[in-house]
């Protein structure tokens, strides 16, 4: 089976990396970085396909972000929910569909299909070797999606969706801030993970703890970013 | 009659939806479906209906940019004959009440007005905004109370997030008249798309499911597999090739004696159908591939020859082999162009057809006839109560 490679050393290293159908959340406090560790995850590796549903940012400055990385740019396909507000008649492309608004599910669903279908057919890369094709979905963020829309509705919306990440063998990548929202909202978004990474800020760097897996003892370790990889320890 | 603009699914409906009807696109979360609704507005408008549009997912220029997007239509140069009710009033209605009652009030207040001044004969909703912000019930009833005493045509879009007892809900206890789910399958290929028409008040209609694809803006609806089968001889292959647009035939043998080996493979487009035809070998060598043939065909025809009446009894093995008894079925009695004294009668007694199983006299040669044949098979397969 395909296993996929999270840039995260304790996991990678214990469990090998995580089989498709995985779902992880990225919970942290607002400027913690969530992004960066979001991105370390859903990059996609050779071979594999990153879907990107961007709330928060535009396609533009997610592809300016990009820029710098060594993502390869044409194996990533977005669904914009920001540009639309301000250009209307912005229209689709082969890797970046736009939608209404972030209240769009119908928007989002469609377009994560269509965006899918064409990674399957070997629009985005022709001389894709791997099929299925490994695809990781990346949210950024739920919280957007939580001001939009009902807690309950977003649930079930999401539980449809993982449904078919599974079916493609896929996995979902989502980050959601920890502070904006009650308890009774992060325990519901943390039923439909099978791993949670939390995140906090100290005064001498960023921390992490891994929950959902046995083998990796849930504790706080400091970590930092270099090179796309992240690495836990001092 | 409204029409929704989608060739097949309005002879389908005899025609398109009675004014006055409530009509729903349910939705799956995935599956591209928002031009149900796109084709069925633009059939309206063009129609020169007045209709009004309460999209409370996006704002007025970004419904207007989708709209043109995917069917070419300009909302703006229908002036008047268009009213769209977007986001932003859904914010200012949220912002400005926080009572789910007030909003409903506010809601009622503002469809009315626009009732009035347009009088408004279509309404177009995109529902599940509404349904979140007042409740299934009280957003189902606003559109049922407020709009022009119950005489205007509703057709509304929902992302269904429940399954299949929202769908009932709405014809059970909303009484809606015409139903029609979108979902996707992941089974045979990925990303495959189909309608299923769940319920009609108009109409007997059984409930019927169809894939369907998208292309050039248009629904096509998708008949993936149609089976020609019959005894070695009768005419399949001719009747592929005079049936479909472009197709290949797997025929070994030398002149004037040709054989299909394997299968002949069609491919055509009729009456908004794209449809893909495979005919089967006649022969009994090959008979142990013909169930895999069969597997998810959606309707058999029947080739057999009128100048072979001995023939009819491997006709019938082919039915059998093919089980015509659970799809359904046409009987081409080819080669009517040649000297022949087999009847109708005959040809039903002999296979045991159902009544309802039609049986046209053809010469496979000519291709007007084998047309109205796959027309025909068309007509049962959207109609067919199996």
């Amino acid at each position: 089976m395909y296993s996929y490679k999270t840039g995260i050393r304790p996991i990678d290293e214990v469990t090998g990396g995580l089989e498709p159908g995985s779902n992880i959340l990225i919970l942290a406090p607002p400027m913690s970085g969530a992004e960066k560790v979001g991105f370390v995850l859903a990059r996609p590796r050779e071979g594999e396909y990153t879907i990107i549903l961007s709330t928060d940012q535009s396609s533009l400055e997610l592809t300016e972000d990009l820029m710098g990385s060594s993502v390869a740019k044409d194996h990533v396909g977005v669904i914009d929910s920001i540009t639309k507000m301000s250009t209307p008649d912005a229209v689709d492309t082969l890797r970046v569909k736009y939608i209404a608004s972030p209240s769009d599910l119908t928007g989002i669903g469609i377009k994560f299909s269509q965006l899918a279908e064409s990674i399957f057919k070997g629009e985005f890369d022709r001389s894709g070797e791997l099929f299925p094709p490994p695809v990781r979905f990346y949210t950024n963020s739920l919280s957007t999606l939580l001001m939009y829309r009902k807690l309950e509705v977003l649930y079930q919306f999401l539980h449809v969706l993982n449904a078919k990440l599974k079916k493609m063998d896929a996995i979902g990548i989502y980050t959601l801030n920890s502070e904006s929202f009650d308890e009774r909202t992060i325990s519901l978004m943390k039923q439909l993970m099978n791993l949670v990474i939390e995140i906090k800020e100290e005064n001498d760097g960023g921390y992490l703890r891994i929950r959902g897996k046995p083998e990796i003892a849930p504790e706080w370790k400091k970590f930092h970013i270099e090179h796309d990889e992240l690495m836990v320890g001092p | 009659m409204i029409r929704t603009g989608i060739t097949g699914i309005d002879e389908m409906l005899g025609s398109g939806i009675p004014r006055g009807s409530r009509v729903l696109f349910s939705l799956e979360p995935g599956v591209d479906a928002r031009l149900f609704m796109y084709s069925t507005l633009n059939a309206a408008l063009s129609q020169g209906l007045r209709c009004m549009i309460v999209n409370p997912l996006a704002t007025e220029e970004v419904f207007r940019n989708d709209l043109l997007e995917a069917k070419g239509a300009d909302i703006n140069s229908f002036g008047d004959q268009a009213v769209i009710l977007d986001s932003r009033e859904r914010e200012r209605i949220n912002k400005t009440f926080s009572r789910r009652e007030d909003r409903r009030k506010e809601w009622d207040s503002l469809l009315q007005a626009v009732c009035e001044r347009q009088k408004t004969e279509v309404l177009f909703v995109y529902f599940d905004l509404i349904y979140e912000d007042l409740g299934l019930e009280a957003g189902v009833d606003l559109f049922k109370i407020s709009c022009c005493e119950g005489k205007s045509t509703l057709v509304m879009e929902n992302l269904n997030l429940e399954g299949q007892q929202l769908v009932s809900r709405f014809s059970e206890d909303f009484g809606f008249d015409l139903i029609i789910t979108l979902k996707s399958g992941y089974t045979t290929m990925p990303f495959f798309n189909f309608f299923t028409l769940e319920y009609t008040s108009w109409s007997r209609m059984p409930t019927r499911s169809i894939p369907y694809l998208i292309s050039e803006g248009a629904i096509r609806l998708y008949i993936p597999k149609i089976v020609v089968t019959g005894p070695a001889s009768s005419g399949k292959s001719t009747f592929v090739a005079n049936a479909s647009d472009r197709g290949v035939s797997v025929d070994r043998g030398g002149q004037g004696e040709q054989t299909t080996v394997a299968m002949d493979l069609g491919w055509l487009h009729l009456k908004g159908f794209e449809i893909t035809i495979y005919g089967t070998p006649g022969r009994p060598r090959f008979d142990p591939i013909i169930p895999q043939l069969v597997l998810h065909a959606m309707g058999i025809v029947l080739v057999v020859d009128v100048t072979r009446k001995d023939s009819l009894g491997r006709a019938k093995e082919l039915m059998a082999l093919a089980h015509a008894e659970r799809l359904p079925m046409v009987v081409a009695a080819n080669k009517v162009d040649l000297p022949h004294s087999l009847t109708e009668e005959e040809i039903r007694s002999a296979l045991d057809l159902r009544n309802d199983t039609p049986v046209y006299f053809i010469s496979a040669l000519r291709r007007a006839e084998v047309r109205h044949v796959i027309e025909s098979m068309v007509d049962q397969i959207t109609r067919f109560p199996f």
